[in-house]
């Protein structure tokens, strides 16, 4: 019976043991007998990284921290183990960075060309890229830092709400309650000015709308213009206008060449009638003077009279000669 | 004279306390006193061990299990959607490991250990076999209460080792059957912030509990008086000591040992 006690007794608390040390295995991802490729990186600070914190390479969890201790100069040397399989990108470095906004942290490896171009962390890189065989190692900030600057912000909003409570006494709000009444006074003129304005506004914008109107009317009667002349264009219309224009300036032309001849003529027939009324003039004269036959004919009535009974002879001699034409007129054809 | 009589209430109720206190003193003297009896107490230690602790292991599974499960459900419940759902690994391992184990297991333990302890121990102090023990020169401490003491204080962390496995694996279960949750997600919580301090954590104020519940197990039945009556309260007794103290001493090593712990 005591066996028996025994032999149960040890064999839970083996198996206690088993489950708990497999368990603590598991949950450490703890490799048991690997071989593990091995490389020191230094950094000023390590922020939350820790022994276990994993190590990872373009994404991919690779290896962990295996441990982190002070060294001179004020560095922080931390030794991390990588699967044999894997390889360092070319010049590597290692950047401490949380994994997530939850606190946790990974180091990333990485090659010098994929760090982020931020200062500090180039300053942070340069400096301690001067540890020979050790590699550069890098801190990002965390949610903590870049929380602080938030509360350091905070802080000074925080102090200047504190000037403005300082700011803001008695005094000062009633300045601002006057302030406030001549701006409301100020609204209100302002809302009757605008009032007014607006039915200024109402006749103004009806003379812009029937010009508008207008405008949209000649418009259309341009387009209506435009229409038919592109279509007279279309048809040849336009170049038979402007033949016949220059027909026209030719037939012009040729006609004011003929006026001019017109006119040299009408110069010398003016020159002739100018001589034949001198001439003219001096017959007049004579025969206002009596002289020549016109004159005696003019200047004597007995003359007159002769020849006026001699008309009245003839009008009843063709009188006569129309009542019997056979007295006067025989004719004869054989 | 109403004043003196307060005064003597309060000197009376200081003198029992006292009393108490030094006669747990004693008692523990005592018990320390019998490790050097090996003869005595290491024949019988196993067989309380298999008692207490082998034959605890499936109430404290029980508990582990719908412990995982409804832990996991809880944290799942609890996590809004900035909290990413692989956390609940994390809670529940957290929690499991260094908290929940322990503790419902060591008060699970208190009722079902302390008050068989006090119960076997108060019968046969009234039934004054302890007595005869001693007229046949065994010490009681080393026969009787030793070999308890140690069993708890050795099974208890068994059992709660055993509990914290049962306790993350019905959790990873539950999440992967009941929730959006896949098994490589819950492990990446669970791995996120585990530390081998969380079991030695768990495991050392388990034996603390299998410690404290099977002493005062012990010291409640070897002080048991006035028949079955007196039995009854010594059991009754234990289990609400043992109650209280699981829980002062939870207290004590989260202030000893968490408080400015950086992890």
């Amino acid at each position: 019976m005591k066996r028996a006690n025994d032999f149960v007794v040890g064999l839970t608390i083996l198996g206690a043991i088993v489950a708990i040390a497999a368990g603590i295995v598991f949950m450490k991802q703890a490799d048991i007998g690997q071989r593990k490729t091995q490389f020191i990186a230094r950094f000023r600070d390590v922020g939350s990284a820790r022994p276990g914190t994993p190590v990872v390479i373009r994404g991919v969890r690779s290896g962990r921290i295996e441990s982190m201790a002070l060294a001179d100069g004020g560095w922080v040397e931390v030794r991390m183990s990588l699967d044999p399989a894997v390889r360092l990108p070319e010049n590597p470095v290692v950047l401490l960075n949380e994994a997530s906004v939850f606190g946790e942290w990974q180091a990333t490896v990485l090659g010098r060309d994929g760090v982020p171009r931020d200062a500090d962390v180039q300053r942070q890189l340069a400096d301690a890229a001067q540890g020979g065989t050790v590699l550069p190692g890098a801190t990002l900030p965390d949610i903590a830092k870049l929380t602080a600057v938030a509360g350091r912000i905070a802080g000074d909003v925080a102090s200047v709400a504190e000037r403005f409570e300082v700011a803001f006494d008695d005094r000062a709000a009633t300045e601002l309650r006057g302030s406030i009444r001549n701006f409301s006074d100020l609204s209100s003129v302002l809302a009757r000015t605008v009032r007014e304005q607006s039915r200024n506004l109402d006749s103004v914008s009806g003379d812009v709308r029937a010009g508008v109107q207008s405008l949209a009317h000649a418009a259309g009667q341009l387009e209506r213009v435009v229409t038919r002349f592109d279509s007279s264009t279309s048809r040849g219309e336009v170049d038979k206008v402007v033949s016949d224009a220059a027909d026209a300036a030719r037939q012009l032309r040729q006609a004011s060449r003929n006026l001019l001849t017109i006119s040299e003529q009408v110069g010398k027939s003016q020159e002739r009638l100018h001589s034949f009324i001198v001439g003219s003039d001096s017959i007049v004269t004579r025969i206002n003077r009596g002289q020549g036959s016109l004159g005696l004919l003019v200047n004597d009535s007995s003359l007159y009279r002769n020849t006026d009974s001699l008309l009245k002879e003839f009008r009843s001699f063709l009188a006569d000669l129309q009542r019997n034409p056979k007295r006067y007129i025989q004719v004869r054809i054989f | 004279m109403r004043s003196r009589a307060l005064i003597e209430s309060l000197g009376r109720y200081a003198n029992a306390a006292v009393e108490g206190l030094g006669r747990t003193g004693r008692f523990a003297a005592d018990t320390g006193r019998a490790v050097v009896d090996v003869g005595t107490w290491a024949p019988v230690a196993t067989f309380h061990a298999r008692t207490l602790g082998v034959g605890s292991l499936p109430i404290a599974s029980y508990i582990a299990m719908f412990t995982g499960v409804v832990l996991a459900l809880l944290a799942s419940y609890a996590f809004t959607r900035a909290v990413p759902l692989y956390f609940v690994g994390t809670l529940v391992q957290k929690t499991i490991t260094m908290e929940l184990a322990p503790v419902l297991t060591g008060l699970a333990l208190a009722g079902r250990v302390g008050a068989k302890i006090a119960a076997e121990l108060g019968t046969m102090k009234v039934t004054e076999q302890i007595d005869a023990l001693e007229t046949l020169t065994y010490d009681p401490f080393a026969y009787l209460v030793l070999p308890r003491v140690l069993a708890g204080t050795v099974m208890f962390p068994v059992v709660v080792g055993i509990a914290m496995v049962v306790g993350i694996g019905a959790g990873w279960l539950a999440s992967v059957a009941l929730l959006d949750l896949t098994t490589v997600e819950f492990f990446k919580g669970a791995r996120l912030f585990f530390l081998g301090f969380d079991v030695e954590y768990g495991l050392v104020k388990s034996a603390s509990f299998g410690a404290v519940v099977t002493f005062i197990g012990c010291r409640e039945g070897m002080l048991a008086r006035g028949g079955a009556e007196g039995v009854g309260q010594a059991a009754t007794r234990t289990v609400v000591y043992s109650a209280v103290m699981i829980l002062v001493l939870d207290a004590f090593w989260a202030v000893v040992w968490l408080l400015g712990r950086q992890t």
